[in-house]
C-alpha cells in the first residue's frame, strides 16, 4: 500500500470536530436588532433527508471543518449536516390547523424570515414581502476573521411569500396546488445555483456559495447558501418605502457595522458621516457591478426593488441568472406576470439603486422622506455614470488580453482611442439578427450573430503568424455564430469600414504598448495571444449549459456520490476559471473524466446560448 | 517528411528534442503550430509550449485545441506554418475529433508536402499506421470513451510508437506479445527520449527501445 493511501485512510478513520455546526442554531444579531426587518419561525427536524453534496472548501474557509479534513463526507459529518440544516418551520397554516409535532423534534430556538421589497407582491411597499421559502439559520465566523450568514431555501412556506397575498390565505408546506409558494425548494435548482456560484466564484466575482444540499424523495431539497453578509438593498427599500426611519436607520448602521467587521469597510467612519461612506461605497460598487455584469454578459434581472442582488454587489437566487455566450441583449426573463428587464437595461436600474440609496441617506439624515425624483441630478449619480465608463473601457482592454499596467497606460494617455476602438467593437457586438425577436425556453430574444469571443482569441495568432491585416470575410469567418443568416453576414461597404476601423484600432493598442513597454510588436501579441486564449476561451460556461449539465449529473450512472460531485463541480469550476494571472491547476486526472467530458462538450455545443 | 515523436514528459525536459525539431524546419524565425489533444487543460499547456519555444528564439504560434471548432481562417492558417505539433492525451478522443474536425487528410498532405509534424504521445502515436498502442497494457492505457472502432491513423510511417515507456518486465511482457502481431517495428520510448524521422532516416534520441517480433532490442 502506498505512503498516500495509508495517509488517507488515516485521515478517513480520525475524529473529526464537528462542534461548531452547533453554534448554528437560529441565532442572528438581526433579530434583536432590527427586530421589524424579521418574522420568527419555531422549526422542526425534517426526516428522511439525505445529504446531495457539502462544499468542503467553503466549510473549510467558514471554519466548519478542519482544514486538513479530507473532501469525503464520512458518516458523522452527514449526520451533523443533517442535524443541523434538514428542518421545517411551523408555520401559520400549522398554526391555524392546530398541528402538533413531538417536542423532541422542535428545537431549541426561533429561526428568522427577513422581510425585503419585492415587486411580484401586491403590496409594493414590502409590507407583506421577503424570504417566502426560505429562513437564516444563522451565522458563523470563519477563519480569517470574515463572518458569514447563512440561510436555507426550500424550509417552508412563510406568510412572506408572494402566494399567500395574492390567495389571501396561508399555505401548507409542500400544498401541491402551489409550486413557488409551496415553500420548498428543487433538486436541480440547487445544483444549477452550486455549480454556477462556484464558477462565478473562481472568477472573483462576488456570489452566495452553497454549502450544502440535502435531498427528499420527489426531486425536493433544502439548499444552504451562505455570505459574509446577505442583507440585499431590498431588505432597506421595504423600510424607506413604509417611512420606517427608525428601523431603516437600525438597519443601515447593522450593515455597515458588519462591513466594518468583515474588513471590507475598514475604513468607515464611526461617525454620522458613514453615512456619506455608505453612500460613495454603494455608487462604486454598483457602477462597477454592472460595467462587469455587461463586459462578461452575465444576466442578472435587478429592478427597482433592489431584489436578486447583494448590497455589495454579490449574485444572489440564482433562479434567473445567466451568463450569455454572445451578447444577447434583448433577451427578457418571462416570469410569468412580466419579463426581466435586459442586459443593458441593468445599468439604469443600477443607477436608480443608487438614487434610491441617495433618497434613503436623505431620509436617514432629515428624518423626511424626499420623493425619489428630488434626486434625479444629484452628484452621485454623474459619479456613477462615470466610473462606470471608466469601467467598461478597463475591462474592454483586459479583456483584448493586456495585462493590467498596459490598461493602465493606455487608459491614461490614449482614453479617446480606445473609446473609438471600443465604440467600433459594440457595432459588432451589438449586431442582432434580421430573423428578428422571438420565443425562447423562457422568456423572448432577438439574437446577437457575432461572438466577440472569438476574434479576441484568434486575431492576435493572425497578425502574429502574418504580421499584417486579415480581410474582411475572413473578419466576419471568425465572428459569425450559429444564430447569424446568410443575410446577416453580409459585407456591405459601412461593414468593410467598420472591420478596417477595428483592425487599425487594434494595431493602434499593439504600437501604443510595444513602443511605451520596449517590447517588440511580436513581443506584445504574442504575451495577448496566452493571456486572451484564457480570457476568451471557447468553452465559456452558459446557462443553458448550466441546465443541462445538472440534468446529467442527477441522472449520472452509476449515480453520484456527494463526494463525486463536489469533486466534479470542484474539476468543472476550475477549468472554467478565465483568469490569465491565476488559471489555477488542473486536476490531470478527474475523478469522473468521462463525466466531465461529456460536460465540457455540453459547454461547448452551448457556448452561444443564453 | 519531416517528424518527431516524443516519448512524453515535461515541456522543460523536452528542450534538446524541442530544439531538433526547430531544427527541422530550416526556418530563422518558423510559425509552430500547437494541437493539443483535448481543450481541457489546453491553455495552460499551451503556456508551458510557448515558454520552452520561446527559449529556443520562436516568437509566432497559433493555437488551437482539437475539439474546438476552429475558424476557416485559423484552419487554413495552421497549415501555412513551418511546424505543427501534436500535443499528449488521450488519443482516441484526439483521433475521434481529429476525423470530425476534418484535419487527417490535411495533416497528412501537410507533412508529406515538407511541412515538420511532431507528435507528443498520443500526437506520436496518430502519425503511425495505427492507434493500436494507445490500447495496451490493460495498467497504463487509453479509455476508448468515444467508441472508436476505426483505429487507423494518418499512417506516415511504417512503424508503432509506444510512449512514456518504462522498462520493466511487466511493460516489456505485453510489448514483446504485442510486437508478435505486427508486420513492422514497435518503437517505445520513455519520456524526454523521442525519434527523428527525417526523410526516411531515423534518429533516435536518448534511451529508445525496439520490439520486433517479441524481441527487445536496445537502440
Amino acid at each position: 500500500m502506498t505512503t498516500k493511501k495509508i495517509s488517507a485512510l488515516k485521515k478517513s478513520s480520525q475524529k473529526w470536530d464537528y462542534q461548531k455546526f452547533d453554534k448554528i442554531d437560529g441565532s442572528h444579531p438581526l433579530k434583536k436588532e432590527v427586530s421589524d426587518s424579521v418574522v420568527e419561525y419555531q422549526v422542526r427536524s425534517r426526516p428522511g433527508g439525505q445529504v446531495a453534496v457539502f462544499n468542503f472548501q467553503l466549510a473549510k474557509d467558514m471554519g466548519l471543518i478542519d482544514k486538513n479534513h479530507p473532501d469525503e463526507l464520512t458518516p458523522e459529518l452527514e449526520e451533523k449536516i443533517n442535524e443541523t440544516f434538514s428542518i421545517l418551520i411551523i408555520n401559520e397554516f400549522d398554526k391555524e390547523e392546530g398541528k402538533e409535532f413531538p417536542e423532541s423534534e422542535i428545537k431549541a430556538n426561533t429561526y428568522m424570515a427577513t422581510r425585503y421589497l419585492q415587486m411580484q407582491h401586491p403590496n409594493k411597499q414590502g409590507k407583506t414581502s421577503g424570504d417566502g421559502r426560505s429562513i437564516w439559520n444563522g451565522y458563523i465566523k470563519g477563519r480569517k476573521g470574515i463572518t458569514y450568514d447563512i440561510m436555507s431555501c426550500g424550509t417552508g412556506a412563510t406568510k412572506l411569500s408572494p402566494a399567500t397575498h395574492i390567495h389571501n390565505r396561508y399555505f401548507e408546506t409542500g400544498d401541491p396546488s402551489i409550486s413557488y409558494g409551496c415553500g420548498y425548494a428543487e433538486l436541480d435548482e440547487g445544483l444549477a445555483s452550486f455549480f454556477f456560484s462556484e464558477v462565478f466564484s473562481q472568477n472573483q466575482l462576488a456570489t452566495e456559495r452553497i454549502l450544502a444540499i440535502i435531498k427528499y424523495s420527489k426531486n425536493i431539497s433544502i439548499t444552504v447558501r451562505a455570505y459574509p453578509n446577505l442583507i440585499r438593498p431590498s431588505h432597506l427599500f421595504s423600510h424607506l418605502k413604509q417611512g420606517n426611519h427608525g428601523p431603516l436607520k437600525k438597519l443601515v448602521d447593522y450593515y455597515i457595522e458588519r462591513q466594518r467587521k468583515n474588513k471590507f469597510w475598514e475604513s468607515a467612519p464611526q461617525t454620522k458621516s458613514k453615512y456619506n461612506y455608505f453612500l460613495q461605497k454603494e455608487c462604486e460598487v454598483f457602477a462597477k457591478l454592472v460595467a462587469k455584469f455587461e463586459t462578461d454578459y452575465i444576466f442578472c434581472w435587478m429592478d427597482w426593488d433592489g431584489d436578486n442582488i447583494l448590497m455589495d454587489g454579490g449574485i444572489i437566487d440564482y433562479g434567473s441568472v445567466r451568463q450569455f455566450g454572445l451578447f444577447h441583449h434583448e433577451y427578457r426573463f418571462d416570469d410569468d406576470d412580466r419579463y426581466s428587464t435586459t442586459i443593458k437595461e441593468q445599468k439604469s436600474k443600477g443607477r436608480y439603486t443608487i438614487q434610491t440609496f441617495i433618497q434613503l441617506v436623505d431620509f436617514i439624515k432629515t428624518k423626511e422622506k424626499k420623493n425619489i425624483k428630488e434626486f434625479d441630478n444629484h452628484s452621485l449619480l454623474k459619479k456613477f455614470d462615470k466610473i462606470y465608463k471608466e469601467e467598461k473601457l478597463k475591462l474592454f482592454l483586459s479583456r483584448i488580453g493586456l495585462e493590467d499596467k498596459q490598461c493602465e497606460y493606455l487608459y491614461k494617455y490614449h482614453k479617446k482611442a480606445i473609446n473609438n476602438f471600443y465604440q467600433t467593437f459594440c457595432y459588432f457586438e451589438h449586431a442582432k439578427s434580421k430573423y428578428g425577436r422571438h420565443e425562447v425556453g423562457d422568456g423572448i430574444n432577438w439574437s446577437a450573430i457575432f461572438c466577440m469571443r472569438d476574434i479576441l482569441r484568434e486575431l492576435p495568432q493572425l497578425y502574429l503568424s502574418r504580421g499584417k491585416n486579415i480581410n474582411a470575410k475572413e473578419f466576419i469567418g471568425i465572428i459569425q455564430s450559429n444564430y447569424a443568416t446568410e443575410e446577416d453576414l453580409e459585407i456591405n461597404n459601412y461593414r468593410k469600414t467598420m472591420i478596417k476601423k477595428f483592425q487599425k484600432s487594434y494595431w493602434f493598442l499593439i504600437e501604443k504598448v510595444a513602443s511605451y513597454f520596449e517590447k517588440t510588436q511580436q513581443q506584445v501579441l504574442l504575451e495577448i495571444m496566452v493571456r486572451s486564449s484564457i480570457i476568451n476561451r471557447y468553452d465559456r460556461v452558459t446557462g443553458d449549459s448550466i441546465t443541462r449539465i445538472v440534468s446529467k449529473v442527477i441522472k449520472a450512472k452509476p449515480a453520484l456520490s456527494p463526494d463525486e460531485i463536489y469533486q466534479t463541480m470542484k474539476d468543472f469550476s476550475e477549468y472554467q476559471n478565465f483568469d490569465p494571472n491565476n488559471p489555477g491547476s488542473l486536476t490531470s486526472k478527474p475523478r469522473r473524466p468521462k463525466l466531465l467530458k461529456s460536460m465540457l462538450k455540453i459547454v461547448r455545443e452551448h457556448r452561444e446560448g443564453l | 517528411m519531416k517528424l518527431v515523436f516524443y516519448g512524453g514528459g515535461h515541456e522543460s525536459e523536452n528542450l534538446p528534442l524541442h530544439k531538433l525539431s526547430v531544427e527541422l524546419t530550416q526556418t530563422k524565425s518558423p510559425t509552430i503550430t500547437y494541437i493539443p489533444a483535448q481543450s481541457y487543460g489546453a491553455e495552460e499547456d499551451f503556456r508551458e509550449f510557448v515558454k520552452s519555444f520561446k527559449k529556443l528564439g520562436v516568437k509566432k504560434f497559433l493555437f488551437s485545441p482539437v475539439d474546438y471548432q476552429m475558424s476557416d481562417v485559423l484552419k487554413d492558417e495552421i497549415f501555412n506554418s513551418e511546424l505543427i505539433h501534436l500535443g499528449g492525451g488521450n488519443t482516441f478522443y484526439f483521433l475521434y475529433y481529429l476525423r470530425k474536425s476534418k484535419l487527417i487528410n490535411r495533416l497528412k498532405t501537410y507533412a508529406r508536402s515538407g511541412g515538420v509534424l511532431t507528435g507528443l504521445s498520443a500526437g506520436g502515436i496518430l502519425m503511425t499506421p495505427k492507434i493500436t498502442s494507445a490500447g495496451y497494457p490493460y495498467f497504463d492505457c487509453d479509455d476508448n470513451d468515444e467508441g472508436v472502432t476505426n483505429f487507423k491513423a494518418l499512417n506516415l510511417v511504417d512503424y508503432e510508437f509506444f510512449p512514456h515507456y518504462k522498462n520493466s518486465k511487466r511493460y516489456n511482457e505485453v510489448l514483446e506479445k504485442e510486437s508478435k502481431k505486427l508486420k513492422y517495428p514497435l518503437y517505445a520510448c520513455p519520456d524526454h527520449s523521442g525519434i527523428i524521422y527525417n526523410q526516411g532516416n531515423l534518429e533516435f534520441v536518448d534511451k529508445c527501445y525496439a520490439f520486433i517480433q517479441g524481441d527487445r532490442i536496445k537502440l
